[in-house]
């Protein structure tokens, strides 16, 4: 086995974005992947959350901004390449459509998602399409009115003639569109809709790209906008691919299914990891390793008896609240950060793992996204950003 | 003013009981329930039909009850039973001497206990521990589900008139001259309050039964007992199997489909509304529990709960495991309060018995004669194989049984219509339960459905595998499109309540891959759709 300059363990939004920024410096990049990551389940708007006022352990003190300003440069080009345009920066807030009609700000929104001219719209339409599962027009109109009130909001209804043997969800929907859209554009088309209207519609344009949005946007005048959804999501999915497409371009060695079930080491130097396959153990040579597991929701940390975390790849330090009281919040959805969520590892400026007194683990290994401690990123909504910008750093060190 | 004949306090399955029991003889009867139905020990419990040998040795009365019980309830509630079967087993630290006693007190008290090889223990029971289980019988105990026996209770209750009103909190009690004219009560929900005239109320509240006694000025001797139990993901046992020791903490296993619940501990508390439960809990249970099955931590437990058992303490008697899960009916004439009865104390086996007890002596009072027929006459109709067989072209098929049984011969038919009429209702809400839009619409149309948690209830939505995940927005939704509107909350909040509930058992288990799965709940709700909303800084 040839030695990679790089080996990416995890194939999430952080996993990707590493081996793609590594890439581009024409670095040999080795990707080793188990299961499908995060983004199939993402809006794929990225947010950052807030970069002021961050207590010692958090993540981005670690990052620093410059490598979140680079990061989301580097992501709104790789999209771009992908006919997947975005917009945003890492300061901007910018406004989507929820599945259950809130709006929530982002840096980075694809722009079949961007509602910014909600505001300056006379008449909202909200789609409702026959057989479509888990987009429900009457909720989000009555939820998203509460932010409008002044406007005019119409429910219409579209039959795209899905109805099968099965459930029929977002991504069958924008499977379908993206084989054909121009039924779909046509329906849209007879709605007559003006320049100061918008529709709003779930997000179904398509699976790859904007391709699928182009054909329909050029038809109508009034603005279409896509919402987020339950998974799997359509939108995540496309930056997904966007990514892939991005990262067989630039020759990057893509493994999927393959388990690492743990690292080769010598002294404060990992030399490769090893992966399971279904005959036998296979060593990966490294010079440099990055760790893009993710957290409880990826297997990047476990756990199986309280409060005894674990990282179970190089059995890191795992840094966790003690106790039941910080464990968790009473409230789920909390207006305080949930301790089991701020569970992870912790590094220094370099992203090198270090323990409970601070000295480096390991040279060359970097943690980056959701396995990285410190912070609850689902609460400060800045799970997109920290995913990226810790990617970027660490595929530029 | 609204008039009955008997007022029923409380909806639990002895109260739900009388009510059925009631309207079977002729007696116009109201039932009346301050939260929604078998809110409290009726299912927060094991959900387990004693055979009667959990109490052989301490309590041959009550285990004489449960046998007799247990059969009766497996003939009129068939579709409520899992006839498992049930298992003891003696482990090396458990005293022998004990299993002499328990072998001896199953035969007096009519118990069938079938003494097994270790060797077909392991096979019918493959995880049990090889190290330390002993000795093993098998008795006939089995599963039975309290929510679904509760609706079923309500069904067989409407056919013979009875009337339910949930959500509907007694607050006092109206007398003349030391006779009973009427119950007041308050809507939870609109803060309406009126009196529903009657002759006699019946207070089966439960652990709640001395607070009712207190607003008619009369002393209960009721101590909520509280119990805690984990359900796990999968279904760890076959049988209900138990300890074979002095009864204890932790001590039982009963299989549910595909969940398996392990309870229970024993903690007297001031407040029956204490539903609380704590990783120390969590924790002795598994400690117990892990003495049977050696290798239970490695299942993934879905959540925690508990409930508080209505301990009668009659004046001077014992409270926690040594008191007596007898039951007791007092006349409050005694009291100088004509008219009104007290029924507490008593297990969810043998609920039958206590109100066929309870209404021999209401009906001794009106002068009627009609004999009890709850032991004889099923709960509900079965469903038609007809019926079965239109509806696996739409259900998966494994759902359809569950379905027919949850929903009842009318409401079944109803929904087997709508879906082949409609195939959008076919869609599936919960995949984890295999519970369809149909259904779940049918549902929100029922008298007593005020917020998603009823529906929850009545159709198993979010009780499954991902703890409400996915349905929680679909649910919240079809309230919207059906204009459910009595609680007046948006679709927001009723989704934010939802999963709040399920946050209460998951949040003292948070661990493993329960905590991968709150943080797919975070994400979706946080992160997609801003439930909890944030403005931009």
């Amino acid at each position: 086995m040839k030695t990679s300059d790089v080996i990416i363990i995890g194939g999430g939004l952080a996993g990707l974005m590493a081996a793609a920024v590594a890439a581009s410096r024409k670095q040999k990049v080795t990707v080793l992947t188990y299961g499908s990551g995060s983004l199939p389940l993402a809006s794929s708007a990225i947010d950052f959350g807030s970069l002021e006022n961050l207590p010692t352990h958090h993540p981005y003190k670690k990052i620093g901004l410059k490598s979140c300003d680079a990061a989301a440069k580097f992501l709104l080009d790789i999209a771009a390449q992908a006919n997947l345009p975005y917009l945003g920066s890492v300061s901007k807030k910018i406004p989507i459509v929820t599945a259950v009609g809130t709006l929530k700000y982002s840096a980075l929104v694809p722009e079949s998602m961007n509602a910014s001219n909600l505001a300056n719209k006379k008449k909202i339409f909200v789609a409702e399409i026959k057989g479509l599962k888990d987009f429900y027009a009457k909720m989000l109109a009555d939820n998203l009115k509460k932010y409008f009130p002044d406007k005019t909001f119409e429910i219409v209804k579209f039959d795209l003639h899905m109805l099968g043997g099965r459930d029929i969800t977002c991504m069958d929907a924008a499977q379908l569109l993206t084989d054909n859209e121009q039924p779909f554009a046509n329906e849209l088309k007879a709605l007559n809709a003006t320049v100061d209207d918008a529709i709003i519609i779930p997000p179904i344009l398509g699976v790859a790209g904007n391709f699928s949005r182009d054909v329909v946007q050029t038809q109508i005048r009034a603005q279409i906008i896509e919402t987020t959804c339950l998974p799997p999501s359509p939108p995540g999915i496309r930056l997904q691919r966007a990514f892939m497409k991005y990262l067989q371009a630039s020759s990057v060695r893509f493994f999927e299914n393959s388990k690492v079930i743990r690292g080769v080491t010598d002294g404060r130097k990992v030399t490769g990891v090893v992966v399971e396959t279904v005959v036998r153990e296979k060593v990966f040579p490294a010079r440099k390793v990055i760790l893009a597991t993710g957290g409880f929701y990826s297997g990047g940390i476990t756990m199986r008896d309280f409060d005894q975390p674990r990282e179970p790849i190089f059995d890191l330090p795992v840094f966790f609240p003690t106790g039941e009281d910080f464990w968790s919040n009473a409230k789920l959805f909390s207006d305080k950060p949930q301790g089991f969520s701020t569970t992870g590892i912790l590094t220094n400026d370099n992203l090198n793992p270090i323990d409970a007194d601070g000295k480096v683990l390991f040279d060359n290994l970097h943690v980056v996204g959701a396995n990285l401690g410190g912070c609850d990123k689902i609460f400060e909504r800045s799970a997109g950003g920290i995913a990226i910008a810790s990617a970027y750093k660490g595929a530029t060190l | 003013m609204e008039k009955t004949t008997v007022v029923v306090i409380g909806g639990g399955a002895t109260g739900l009981g009388i009510l059925r029991d009631l309207s079977m003889r002729g007696v116009k009867a109201l039932l009346v329930e301050k939260n929604d139905l078998v809110n409290g020990a009726s299912s927060r419990y094991h959900g387990l039909l004693h055979s009667g040998g959990r109490y052989a040795v301490k309590d041959q009365e009550a285990a004489k009850e449960c046998i007799i019980e247990n059969q009766i309830m497996r003939k009129i509630g068939k579709s409520c039973v899992e006839p498992c079967g049930g298992m003891f087993t003696r482990l090396d630290i458990d005293d022998p001497a004990y299993e002499e006693l328990w072998v001896k007190g199953c035969a007096d008290s009519g118990i069938e206990a079938t003494p097994i090889t270790l060797d077909e223990a392991f096979r019918l029971e493959p995880r049990l521990s090889r190290k330390h289980v002993k000795s093993a019988y098998l008795v006939p105990d089995a599963a039975v589900d309290g929510f679904r026996m509760a609706w079923q209770l309500i069904d067989s209750s409407k056919r013979y008139g009875g009337q339910v009103k949930t959500y509907t909190e007694v607050i006092g009690f109206d007398s003349v001259n030391g006779e009973l004219r009427g119950v007041k009560v308050r809507n939870q929900f609109t803060g309406e309050t009126y009196e529903i005239g009657c002759d006699i109320a019946v207070n089966a509240a439960g652990g709640w039964a001395a607070f009712v006694g207190k607003l008619a000025g009369v002393e209960i001797g009721v101590q909520p007992d509280k119990g805690t139990l984990i359900a796990f993901n999968q279904r760890i046992v076959n049988h209900v199997v138990n300890r074979l020791h002095k009864s204890s903490d932790g001590d039982i296993f009963v299989p549910h489909g595909s969940i398996t619940i392990l309870g229970t501990s024993s903690m007297s508390v001031p407040d029956p509304e204490d539903t609380s439960t704590s990783r120390a809990e969590v924790e002795s249970l598994l400690k117990i529990g892990e003495q049977t099955f050696e290798d239970l931590r490695d299942f993934r437990i879905l959540r925690t709960f508990a409930g508080s058992r209505p301990l009668y303490i009659p004046p001077g008697g014992a409270v926690g495991r040594s008191a007596s899960r007898g039951f007791a009916i007092v006349d409050h004439a005694q009291d100088g309060l004509k008219g009104l009865f007290t029924i507490v104390g008593g297990k969810f086996t043998t609920y039958r018995l206590m109100a066929e007890k309870m209404c021999n002596q209401i009906c001794a009072k009106l002068g009627n004669n009609t004999p009890c027929r709850t032991a004889e006459e099923p709960l509900v109709e079965e469903v038609s194989q007809a019926d079965i067989d239109r509806a696996k072209k739409f259900f998966p098929s494994y759902g359809v049984k569950l379905a027919a049984t949850r929903l009842g011969v009318d409401r079944f038919k109803k929904v087997v219509a709508r879906l082949e009429s409609d195939p959008e209702s076919r869609e599936l809400v919960c995949e984890c339960e295999n519970v369809t839009r149909a259904e779940v619409e049918e549902i929100c149309k029922d008298d007593t459905s005020f917020i998603v948690n009823d529906v929850r209830r009545r159709t198993r939505i979010g009780m499954g595998t991902c703890q409400g995940n996915f349905c929680a927005l679909r649910a919240a939704a079809i309230f919207a499109d059906m204009g459910v509107e009595s609680t007046a909350k948006d679709s927001l909040t009723r989704m934010e309540e939802f999963l709040q509930g399920r946050w209460k058992g998951i949040r003292p288990v948070l661990l493993g891959r329960t905590l991968r799965e709150t943080e797919m709940t975070r994400s979706i709700y946080e992160l997609s759709m801003n439930l909890t909303e944030v403005s931009p800084q």
